[in-house]
C-alpha cells in the first residue's frame, strides 16, 4: 500500500442469495482526494459503501482504511469514518443542535464536546443560526445540510458522502460543494456517489464507473472523456452512458 | 477526545424521551386517553349500586292466580316486570333482545288451586344471571301461592271434621288476609346495615388499566426501534462507536422511562382524583411498577426484533396487547379460572401484573408478602426470557456489528 493511499479496496465481494452484488472491485483512495464512485442504480455504489462502512458483512476480500481492516478490525475503522447516506437518517422532531449533539454523543464525545463540535459544525453547513428549530419544518436542502453535519462530528478522517445533494435547490448544492472542497483542503479523505455527473466532474479527482457489481472503468475525469474525443466538449454524461448502456435500469 | 462509554445509554433513553415528549399524538394516546378511560368506566359501573332485573311474564292463565303471581313479583323492588304476549315473547327471544321468558302456562290457576304450581321457562342459552334470579323470585311466588292454596284446604277439611260449617270463600280470604298480614309483616325479617362506602369501582379497574395502557405503549413503542431501522439512522447509529449492546440498553432505558412516566402519572392522577392510596401504598405501587415495566419492555424488544416494517410492528403490538389483556384480567378476575384459561391466563403478563396491583391496592399487601414476591420473581423471569430472545433475534438479523 502506497503511503499516500488512505483507502485500498482489495477484490471487494459481497453475495446476496447467490447473486453477487460487488463483484472483485479493487481501487484505492489516496489522503486528501475525493473519489467518486459512479454507476446506474443496482451497480453496487451503495453496496461497496456499506460494506466499507462495516454495518454491512463482507463476503470475500478486504477494504484497509487508514491501516486497519474492516474486516478484522471494524471498530478501529470506525473511528476514522463518518457517513452521510443517502436517506436523511436523522431524527426530524429533534433540533439540528439536538441530533448532531446526540450522534455526537454516540461517537464518544462528552456533552460539552458534542456542543463544540455540533455548533462548529452547524456553522459549517451554514445552519448556526436555526440550530434549535425542529429539522421537521426544514427545507430539503437544509436537512440535507443537517444530514451531512452529523457526518462530521468525529472529525472524520474519511467521508462517505452518498448522494448528498439528491433533491436539493442550487443554492443548498453549491453551499455543499464548497463545504466538501473545505473539508478536503483541510485533509479528509472523501468518497463521494451521485448521479449528478456535473458534481463529480467538478469536485472529484478520480472517478470509478461500477456496473453490474464491477469496475468497469477508473481514471480522471478529464482522462475519462479523452476516451470519446474532445475533453472539453465530452461530458461525463457522454462517457457514463457509453460505459454503461442506455438500458433503464430501476433496481435500487 | 473523551470516550464517555458509560452513559451512552442513557443519552439513547433521554433522545428517546424526548421524542416521546414532542410527539403530541403519542402524549395524548399515552397519558390523557387513560384518564379518560378511567372516569368513562367510573361512569359507566361505578353509578350502579344496588341489583335491578327486568322479569318478562307472559300469563297465558285464565284464572286469577297468575295475575296475582305478576302482582306479587312486581311488588318486589329489585324487579320490573314487563308483560308480554307469547309471540312478542318469542320474537324477542330469537333475536336475543331479552334471553329470559316466564311463562305462566294456561290451567295455572287450577294447578295452583290443586297445590301444585308449574311455570315454564323459554331462555336463550342459561337465560342470563338476572333472567335466572327473575325466575327464582317467580318460581318462590308460585310456590307461596300453592302452599297458601294447600293450607286453605286443610283448614276447610279440619272445620268440616269438627262438624263446623264455614263457606268455602270465607275460609280462603280469611286464609289469604292471614298470608297477606304475614307478608307484610314477616317474622323473618333481613335488616340491612351499611358497614362502609361501596366498593370504589376505581380501585377495580386502575390496575388492568394501568396494565393494558403501559403494554400497549411499550408494546408500540417498539415501532420506534423498527423506524430507526427504517429510516437509516439504525445503520448510521452502526458506523459509530455505539456497540449493539448499548444500543439495546438504551432503547430499553427509554422504553422504561415512557412507561415510568405513564404509570407516576397515572397512578398520580388517581391518587389525587380519588384518595385511594396511602404514602405506603404508593411506593410500594411505584416499585411494582417498575418492575412490571421492566418485564414488558423486554416484550417490546422482541416485537423490534422480529418485525420488519414498522406496519408489521403496529400489528404485533396490538394482538399482542389484545390477548394479553383478554387473558390476563385486566377487565375480570381470572384468578380463580380453571382449565385453558388458567393456563393461558399465567402466561401472560398482565396476569401478574394485575395480580400485584390488586393486592397492593385492594388487600394493601407490602412488596414482601408471599404472593407478591411470586408475581416479581415471574415478571422477572419473563423479563429475562425476552432479553435472550430478542437478543437472539437482533443477531439472525444482523442489525450492525
Amino acid at each position: 500500500m502506497p503511503e499516500t493511499d488512505f483507502v485500498l479496496v482489495q477484490d471487494l465481494r459481497k453475495a446476496f442469495n447467490g447473486h453477487m452484488a460487488v463483484d472483485g472491485v479493487s481501487f484505492n483512495i489516496e489522503k486528501g482526494e475525493i473519489f467518486g464512485l459512479l454507476g446506474p442504480n443496482g451497480a453496487g455504489k451503495t453496496t461497496t459503501i456499506r460494506m466499507m462502512a462495516t454495518t454491512l458483512p463482507i463476503t470475500g476480500g478486504d477494504v484497509i482504511i487508514g491501516g486497519h481492516s474492516v474486516h478484522r478490525n471494524p471498530a478501529e475503522v470506525r473511528h476514522l469514518i463518518g457517513v452521510c447516506p443517502q436517506e436523511l437518517a436523522l431524527y426530524l422532531e429533534l433540533s439540528a443542535l439536538d441530533n448532531l449533539v446526540f450522534f455526537g454523543r454516540m461517537e464518544g464525545l462528552s456533552k460539552a464536546e458534542a456542543l463544540e463540535a455540533a455548533m462548529r459544525n452547524l456553522e459549517l453547513v451554514g445552519l448556526a443560526d436555526r440550530a434549535k428549530h425542529r429539522v421537521a419544518k426544514f427545507s430539503g436542502g437544509m436537512k440535507r445540510r443537517v444530514n451531512l453535519a452529523i457526518a462530521l462530528m468525529n472529525k472524520p478522517e474519511l467521508l462517505f458522502l452518498d448522494e448528498p445533494t439528491v433533491g436539493v435547490d442550487p443554492q443548498s448544492r453549491n453551499h455543499i460543494f464548497d463545504t466538501i472542497e473545505g473539508l478536503r483542503d483541510q485533509g479528509t479523505t472523501i468518497l463521494y456517489t451521485t448521479h449528478y455527473m456535473e458534481e463529480a466532474d467538478r469536485l472529484c479527482r478520480r472517478i470509478a464507473v461500477m456496473d453490474a457489481g464491477r469496475v468497469i472503468a477508473l481514471d480522471t475525469p478529464r482522462n475519462l472523456k479523452s476516451r470519446l474525443g474532445d475533453p472539453d466538449k465530452v461530458t461525463l454524461e457522454d462517457i457514463f452512458l457509453d460505459l454503461t448502456g442506455r438500458r433503464l435500469r430501476d433496481a435500487g | 477526545m473523551g470516550r464517555s462509554k458509560a452513559g451512552v445509554p442513557f443519552v439513547i433513553a433521554g433522545k428517546e424521551l424526548k421524542l416521546f415528549i414532542k410527539d403530541t399524538q403519542m402524549l395524548f394516546f399515552s397519558l390523557a386517553l387513560p384518564v379518560v378511560l378511567i372516569f368513562l368506566m367510573v361512569a359507566t359501573f361505578g353509578a350502579q349500586a344496588r341489583f335491578h332485573a327486568t322479569a318478562y311474564v307472559v300469563n297465558l292463565d285464565r284464572g286469577g292466580r297468575g295475575e296475582e303471581l305478576v302482582d306479587r313479583l312486581s311488588a318486589i323492588p329489585e324487579l320490573t316486570v314487563e308483560v308480554l304476549d307469547e309471540a312478542t315473547a318469542d320474537s324477542r327471544l330469537a333475536t336475543s333482545e331479552i334471553v329470559n321468558a316466564i311463562i305462566l302456562p294456561p290451567g295455572f290457576s287450577e294447578a295452583v288451586a290443586a297445590g301444585r304450581a308449574q311455570i315454564e321457562v323459554r331462555r336463550r342459552g342459561a337465560g342470563g344471571t338476572e333472567g335466572q334470579i327473575a325466575v327464582s323470585y317467580a318460581a318462590a311466588i308460585a310456590r307461596e301461592l300453592a302452599g297458601e292454596c294447600l293450607v286453605a284446604e286443610r283448614v276447610k277439611a279440619v272445620l268440616a271434621g269438627m262438624g263446623t260449617f264455614v263457606p268455602g270463600p270465607t275460609v280462603d280470604a280469611r286464609v289469604s288476609e292471614l298470608f297477606a298480614g304475614s307478608r307484610d309483616n314477616p317474622r323473618i325479617t333481613v335488616t340491612e346495615e351499611t358497614v362502609g362506602g361501596r366498593p370504589e369501582p376505581v380501585v377495580v379497574f386502575l390496575p388492568g388499566l394501568v396494565t393494558m395502557v403501559t403494554l400497549f405503549s411499550i408494546t408500540l413503542g417498539a415501532v420506534g426501534i423498527v423506524e430507526e431501522r427504517k429510516k437509516g439512522t439504525l445503520e448510521r447509529l452502526m458506523t459509530t462507536r455505539l456497540t449493539r449492546g448499548e444500543f439495546l440498553a438504551g432503547q430499553w432505558l427509554g422504553t422504561l422511562s415512557k412507561g415510568l412516566l405513564q404509570v407516576v402519572f397515572l397512578f398520580g392522577l388517581a391518587w389525587v382524583a380519588f384518595r385511594i392510596f396511602t404514602p405506603a401504598s404508593f411506593a410500594a405501587l411505584l416499585a411494582f411498577g417498575v418492575i412490571a415495566i421492566v418485564s414488558v419492555s423486554g416484550l417490546g424488544l422482541v416485537i423490534a426484533a422480529i418485525s420488519k416494517t414498522p406496519e408489521q410492528a403496529n400489528w404485533i403490538a396490538v394482538f399482542f396487547t389484545m390477548i394479553m389483556t383478554v387473558l390476563g384480567g385486566s377487565f375480570f378476575d381470572v384468578s380463580g379460572a380453571k382449565g385453558a384459561l388458567a393456563v393461558l391466563s399465567r402466561l401472560t403478563y398482565n396476569f401478574w401484573a394485575n395480580d400485584g396491583l390488586r393486592r397492593i391496592i385492594v388487600k394493601g399487601e407490602s412488596l414482601t408478602s408471599p404472593a407478591i414476591l411470586t408475581d416479581i420473581t415471574v415478571l422477572l423471569a419473563l423479563a429475562a426470557a425476552s432479553w435472550v430472545v430478542a437478543i437472539l433475534f437482533f443477531r439472525l438479523r444482523g442489525d450492525g456489528k
